[in-house]
């Protein structure tokens, strides 16, 4: 009896054994399981982006010409970056093609999660028409190509500029807060300045606009704080978007509002005369569209006023990149090829059949295609941002975005947040982004 | 002849814990409740009425749009909604029935059987839930990988199963503990062995607590965004609460759209919470007084 007991514990502590011995080798053996394929016909690729499918017609279209069947899955942003983290963190596949956000560029480069596209695209027959490339290179790769071609401008409701009695539109920033207090003086609104105050990359970006326009940047090209003397365009960017607070030009609830909220719902409806750092292709998108706004026909972009020197409109792009996890890279590269070039994108914009159209598609990212939809009339105010995206776009960090951007904005955006709402000053709060910048690039 | 009595005071005393209690319950209420109605107003409202200031806090013409679009529309956002839907369900349900079942069983063995390591193997499971879901996310997600099992609902059943038994053991034993052991006894007396007394003794017993925690479980996998996040990779296996997220657009929010979809999320868990919430205050309570 004692016998067949010992042989049924013996059985019970192999088969535990078994068991842990197979889940071990299950987990060791979960390198990326992708098997890698360099077809490029006859596969599906999967391409998850932070946007809505682009029209049926342009993807069959794709899909005749290549034999690449694309699936597309739509991911908010911020949902996006977690997966794409986790992904690339467990070495996992989840998709062939994937967004590549200006901010993460030095971050993907570094760590080498995306293919560099240069191997699988001529980006040197690219540059030329396509100015923002230099945002998704780093460390010598280019990890995606820029797919629409969001940068920051400056727009103003011109008739609530002309009933204060402005019809010369301003150059310079003084002018420009000049015009802002007297819109308010004249009572045509009581708050005429749209900042997003809320603790939110949007607020990072507005000061790095601003910075830009004070005719400076907020890193130097060894990624060190170039903000932090009084004289610094940085320092006078973050005290001029504190004293425009105080100063009552911005409503001391824009603490809590975001760039998309103060966009929708103070711009777009008429509450506020203007937008400093605003997204080029709004005027279009959102304040001439009748159902998203009250103020059609009103709001123009003007060429961003600035302390002395010449305007200056920072990039702010999303692009298409090739995870190293990706299935079929190969059929990938030539779908970014495709989505990315000017032929494509003047058709999502307008310039094709209305079954072409891609209603949320911003603008294109090839200056040549702006330029045909400017030509075209297919562009709201096209000419001027034509003349601004060729002329005055520049990378928000010349030597790409550091791999430890989110940090930095993360200090950015609580620091100038909590001066806002008046718990720090903007003195105090550049010292503490400063600081926690220094840290940063000294790798502490 | 009525007699009237002087506020006395130790009346008085005994008043002013009614009207703590009263203003905490009514705070606590505003605390809870405001957001959910908050969502509730904005989902009644067209997008320029969800957008104006100052807000409205009654929808100033009350319309039904925004579920329209959501569940009966004809592009991609209502057939997203539809699936989902489906989705959510078939991912929690699997996974309360499997979490119960194999909690019951081991709780059971922890409560009643006798083996070496019974605690140290109860505690060490216990000890897994103070882990941060952020720890397990990369190792169960190369796991999954290999095992093929990422955007399948197996994949994320298994994971919340793992995420969820050792709670739903804890309360299950906790419940079985409380139960007099002399019943038990009694059916093995009567030549039944383990799993019959299990079955035919037990588990109608422990029905209320089986309950309970079956309601936990299934509320704790219907919030469940991370995993399924990242262990979804299209619609077939999405739940809802991944894909309303998808609403947002890169540089839109449509809040009334957002309040609609959330509203619809949060429907099917408070009407459990609303009618079988004294459930899940046992299941939570269990084993608290013996």
């Amino acid at each position: 009896m004692k016998l067949f007991a010992t042989a049924a514990r013996r059985r019970r502590g192999v088969l535990a054994l078994g068991l842990a011995a197979g889940l071990v080798a299950v987990a060791s053996g979960c390198s990326n399981s992708a098997a890698v394929s360099d077809k490029t016909s006859g596969v599906t690729i999967n391409v998850v982006e932070s946007a809505e499918a682009p029209p049926k017609a342009m993807l069959d279209q794709f899909t005749k010409q290549t034999g690449i069947t694309v699936k597309w899955t739509n991911v908010d942003w911020d949902s996006l970056q977690t997966k794409i983290t986790a992904a690339a963190t467990a070495k996992t596949y989840f998709a062939d093609v994937t967004d590549v956000d200006w901010s993460r560029v030095g971050q993907f480069a570094k760590l080498g999660w995306f293919y560099d596209m240069s191997d699988y695209v001529d980006v040197d027959k690219l540059k030329a028409d396509l100015p923002q490339l230099n945002s998704f290179t780093a460390d010598g790769k280019v990890v995606g190509l820029p797919g629409d071609a969001m940068f920051m401008v400056t727009t103003v409701n011109t008739k609530m500029f002309a009933e204060a009695g402005i019809t010369k539109m301003p150059t310079t920033i003084d002018e420009y807060t000049q015009d802002l207090k007297t819109v308010k003086a004249k009572g045509v609104v009581q708050y005429p300045l749209n900042i997003p105050f809320a603790a939110a990359e949007g607020l990072s970006t507005y000061w790095y606009e601003t910075t830009g326009a004070f005719g400076g940047s907020v890193l130097t090209d060894k990624d060190e704080p170039a903000f932090t003397s009084p004289d610094s365009a940085g320092y006078k960017a973050a005290e001029w978007m504190i004293q425009a607070v105080k100063d009552g030009l911005v409503s001391p609830g824009e603490i809590n509002t975001t760039d998309s909220q103060g966009q929708q719902n103070l711009m777009a409806t008429g509450k506020v005369a203007s937008t400093f750092s605003d997204y080029a292709g709004n005027v279009g998108t959102l304040y001439n569209v009748k159902d998203t706004s009250t103020v059609t026909g009103q709001v123009k972009y003007i060429p961003t006023p600035t302390s002395g020197g010449e305007p200056k409109n920072l990039d702010n792009p999303d692009g298409m990149g090739i995870p190293v996890t990706a299935k079929y890279p190969k059929a990938a590269a030539k779908f970014i090829e495709w989505y990315t070039s000017a032929a494509v994108q003047e058709k999502f914009a307008g310039l094709g059949s209305a079954d072409q159209l891609y209603s949320t598609f911003s603008l294109p990212a090839h200056l040549t295609a702006v330029e045909a939809l400017a030509n075209g009339d297919k562009l709201d105010q096209g000419a001027t941002l034509k003349q601004m995206f060729q002329n005055s776009t520049a990378p928000i960090f010349p030597g790409g975005a550091p791999t430890w951007y989110s940090s930095l904005s993360k200090a950015v955006y609580t620091n100038l947040h909590a001066a806002a709402a008046g718990s720090e000053t903007a003195d105090q709060a550049i010292k503490k982004i400063a600081s926690t910048a220094k840290q940063l690039a000294s790798g502490s | 002849m009525a007699l009237s009595i002087p506020p006395t005071p130790l009346r008085g005393r005994r008043a002013r814990p009614g009207v703590v209690r009263s203003v905490g319950v009514v705070l606590l209420l505003v605390w809870t409740l405001l957001p959910v109605l908050w969502a509730l107003d904005l989902s009644l409202q067209t997008g320029a009425q969800a957008a104006s200031k100052p807000a409205h806090y009654l929808p100033p013409t009350p319309q039904l749009a925004n579920y329209a679009r959501l569940l009966f529309g004809d592009g991609d956002i209502a057939e997203s909604v539809r699936q989902s839907s489906v989705n959510i369900v078939i991912e929690c349900v699997a996974a309360t029935v499997v979490t119960v079942v194999l909690a019951t069983l081991a709780a059971y063995a922890f409560a009643r059987m006798t083996f070496r390591g019974r605690n140290a193997l109860f505690y060490l499971a216990l000890a897994t839930m103070a882990f941060p879901a952020y720890t397990t996310l990369i190792p169960l997600y190369r796991i999954m990988t290999g095992l093929g099992l990422v955007n399948t609902y197996t994949g994320i059943v298994l994971v919340y199963v793992s995420g969820f038994l050792p709670l739903a053991t804890w309360i299950l034993h906790s419940y079985l503990s409380s139960l007099p052991i002399s019943l038990e006894e009694a059916g093995t007396m009567d030549g039944a062995n383990r799993m019959q007394v299990l079955w035919h003794v037990v588990l109608p017993l422990a029905l209320p607590g089986v309950v309970s925690t079956a309601l936990i479980t299934f509320l704790s996998a219907w919030g469940q965004f991370l995993f399924p996040l990242v262990l979804s990779t299209d619609m077939s296996t999405e739940p809802l609460t991944v894909m309303i997220s998808s609403l947002l657009g890169r540089h839109t929010v449509p809040v009334n759209l957002l309040s609609a979809a959330g509203m619809l999320a949060i429907a099917v868990p408070a009407v459990l919470a609303l009618f079988l919430n004294r459930y899940i205050v046992n299941g939570l309570l269990a084993g608290s007084v013996k």
